[in-house]
């Protein structure tokens, strides 16, 4: 068996290799990939056809807006996927009250957290809010804020976290980022447009139509932090408690 | 509006799933009432799709998405496309998820219990990928919902009983290895063309005469691997038997006689559309010839192993594996009516399997069996199941009027075209083993002794199905096997205008 994977890694590896003798020099700007028509059009357009000085969320929450939201349901799925395999409801769903706050780390640990808690979600809340105009965007801030979530969860215990960010809050807001995702892309049909063509909105956002297209992608982007956030946290409660919620790590 | 149909049947199932997942555990009576609502619009709507596209003659339905016009004739956004072949399979899958949901009524609570609606946000998802998969004409956009359709599969797989959480996790280490091969021969594309519109990749490959490149060679085999591997042709098929036969019974019946049939479509249009016949079919490439031996190789050992299974499941699982070995040799037959064949067997193998799956359910759920012994004498005690299985098995063994005779018959006839001998054995070989293997569950049905019903189930295979008495099955199971055999007849005795539909779309494509 070894053998035949050690023959099938050979074989796959020498294909790969012998592939790349066609390629485009490394960092070749005459490269189909860096200076077709596709690509030129996105270096050269992009800022006059949308307002959008970073052209990486341009491309993924305008151009290929459509994959980026299909990505959104992945992370979707994935979360949805591990409460349907792992979630055993059991009779021990609730606590007894003088176990919450039993878990958790430390004192020291605590107080690090509370510290610096705020400061991570303010900064993952920027990410998120300026990611069309520097690096980041809704994936990052989500999974920034989820983690903060996870944080909590670790310091004060799961309990403490649940109770801000309880299970069917959970499936509401990852299900309600999607719907803003999806939504935007309606509204759009709704204006007459096709789905997803931001520049529908002029009429009813600020700015003219390429502020309209900037506005959207922000929009967009809210939508799939609120997914993120809420799969990443379900995603720990779930694998860390083996589907019963009730005592975290 | 009926511009936006595509994008529509798409929106419908993501609705209803995102509404399932509001509900929350336990309320699997509404998560049903919402999937029939959204599958049914769906199916409707792309009834009217099919209406729409053969209404146009001689093309094609564009939808860009987000309106972004083409820059100096490349697509910057993403675009649908969607031919009569696309609006078929479409129909079919819609139709299969619509009918499977009312199959899983009494299913979903006796065995996935209370995380029923998450069942059915998954299964709606698992459609909204393969509508997408085939309307797309985005080579990227592919590989996200392909995707979708893994992870949401590999969920549903997973829900079944004790045995389903490891057949899913061979599945999950095969499809990734799949998906990741498509990704790369994306990948290398993109570097080579700088573009990912699979019309516009065919656009640049042709303009800069690209077809000797190595790149793009090697770009061609890892798509080819990766699909393969996906559809699951014979040596690449370990995950399938087991993942479909442990998987919840609802989940079955819908991803059996689908998945494999959807990525069979990718692979037609890979072939055709992205890369084109001329580098396809081409001369001096040694794979054309290789690969209608391998599918030879696959239809001989998928019906062997069927022939050698004695539970139910797993031998309609790996009679799967010899019909995917059907497809891909009528693919690459290098003849119109091979092609047409493949696809037209596409969506007859999907009415046939579902039929024979859901009556194949009934059966195992009913005895509390799952071996074919469970099949004893059931003729006189569960009739109308059994004319349902009939009717499938029939078409399985290509009989006339079932629509598994004509597919065979432009397969064979494509095979004869061609001169590819060895494919019409093979094809006929596996008729007459499909043949032993169905008419001795006939004669088991119809000569067989009656057992008393088990009480207490100790096979290990079904340890999540209690026998629940060969009485009493419900109309919600029924009516899907009705529908399912119906399609099967109907499938037939429409085989004229489905293959002209079938060879006028392709003959557009070939030149």
């Amino acid at each position: 068996m070894k053998f035949f994977g050690l023959l099938s890694v050979i074989i796959v590896g020498f294909l790969l290799l012998s592939a790349t003798k066609d390629f485009p020099n490394w960092g070749d700007e005459d490269s189909p990939a860096n200076s077709g028509p596709v690509s030129s059009f996105y270096i050269e357009k992009t800022e006059e056809k949308t307002k959008v000085p970073n052209m990486v969320t341009a491309v993924l929450a305008d151009y290929r807006g459509y994959d980026t939201m299909f990505e959104t349901v992945v992370i979707f799925i994935a979360g949805i996927g591990i409460i349907a395999v792992l979630r055993t409801y059991g009779s021990n769903e609730s606590i007894p009250k003088n176990q919450v706050g039993d878990e958790g780390a430390g004192l020291l640990a605590r107080m690090t957290c509370s510290l610096i808690l705020p400061f991570i979600q303010l900064f993952a809340l920027y990410v998120v809010a300026h990611g069309h105009h520097s690096p980041g965007g809704g994936f990052q801030g989500g999974v920034m804020l989820g983690a903060s979530y996870i944080l909590l969860a670790l310091a004060y215990g799961l309990a403490r976290a649940k109770s801000c960010f309880s299970e069917k809050r959970t499936l509401v807001f990852a299900a309600l980022g999607i719907f803003i995702y999806v939504g935007w892309g309606v509204l759009c049909l709704v204006m007459g447009s096709e789905f997803l063509n931001y520049s529908a909105l002029d009429s009813i956002l600020p700015g003219g139509v390429e502020m309209a297209r900037s506005h959207s992608m922000l929009a967009v982007e809210i939508g799939v932090a609120l997914t993120v956030t809420a799969i990443m946290f379900s995603m720990f409660s779930n694998l860390s408690t083996k589907g019963r919620l009730d005592k975290g790590l | 509006m009926t511009d936006h149909l595509p994008i529509l049947l798409l929106l419908s199932p993501l609705f209803g799933a995102l509404v399932c997942v509001l509900f929350g555990k336990g309320n699997s009576k509404n998560a049903w009432i919402v999937s029939m609502i959204s599958l049914g619009i769906s199916s409707i709507l792309s009834v009217f799709l099919l209406l729409k596209v053969l209404s146009i003659k001689a093309g094609d339905i564009r939808y860009r998405m987000g309106g972004w016009d083409p820059s100096s004739g490349y697509e910057v956004g993403i675009e649908l496309r969607i031919d009569i072949l696309a609006a078929l399979i479409v129909l079919a899958v819609t139709l299969v998820g619509f009918i499977n949901t009312i199959y899983s009524k009494t299913r979903v609570p006796a065995e996935v219990g209370e995380k029923g609606p998450f069942f059915y946000a998954l299964i709606q998802l698992l459609i909204v990928g393969l509508c997408g998969i085939i309307m797309t004409n985005d080579a990227f956009n592919l590989y996200v919902l392909i995707e979708i359709t893994s992870l949401t599969s590999y969920a549903l797989i997973a829900m079944g009983n004790r045995r389903a959480a490891l057949s899913s996790f061979n599945y999950v280490i095969m499809g990734t290895i799949g998906a990741s091969f498509y990704l790369l021969g994306v990948g290398y594309l993109y570097i080579k063309t700088g573009t990912l519109n699979i019309d516009d990749i065919h656009t640049y490959l042709e303009n800069e005469n690209l077809w000797t490149s190595q790149s793009i060679i090697v770009a061609f085999i890892l798509i080819m691997l990766g699909v393969w591997t996906k559809m699951a042709l014979f040596p690449l098929h370990g995950w399938l038997p087991n993942a479909y036969s442990y998987a919840p019974s609802m989940t079955g019946t819908f991803m059996a006689p689908l998945m494999t049939k959807v990525m069979v479509y990718v692979m037609i249009r890979v072939m055709l559309w992205l890369f084109g016949a001329d580098f396809v079919y081409s001369e001096d490439s040694v794979w054309s010839e290789l690969i209608v031996w391998m599918s030879v190789v696959a239809i001989v050992a998928g019906s062997f192993l069927a022939l050698a299974r004695n539970d139910i499941k797993k031998m309609l699982t790996y009679l799967i594996i010899a019909e995917v070995g059907y497809m891909v040799g009528g693919a690459w037959l290098n003849s119109l009516t091979g092609q047409a064949g493949a696809f037209y067997h596409i969506l007859s193998d999907a009415a046939m399997t579902f039929c024979l799956f859901i009556a194949a359910s009934i059966v195992i759920i009913r005895t509390g069996e799952s071996r074919l012994n469970a099949f004893d004498g059931l003729f006189r005690k569960m009739p109308l199941t059994m004319i349902g299985f009939t009717i499938g098995g029939l078409s399985m063994i290509g009989l006339p009027p079932t629509c598994g005779f004509f597919s065979k018959w432009y397969l064979i006839s494509g095979g004869i075209e061609s001169g590819h001998w060895e494919f019409v054995v093979a094809l006929l070989f596996s008729s007459l083993i499909n043949a032993v293997i169905f008419f001795k569950i006939f004669e088991r049905a119809y000569f067989g002794k009656i057992k008393g019903i088990k009480e207490e189930v100790s096979v290990a295979d079904i340890d999540m199905i209690p026998a629940e008495g060969i009485k009493s099955v419900p109309a919600s199971m029924l009516i899907p096997l009705f529908i399912s055999a119906l399609s099967v007849l109907i499938l037939g005795i429409m085989n004229k205008n489905l293959f002209s539909w079938i060879s006028n779309a392709l003959k557009m494509i070939n030149g």
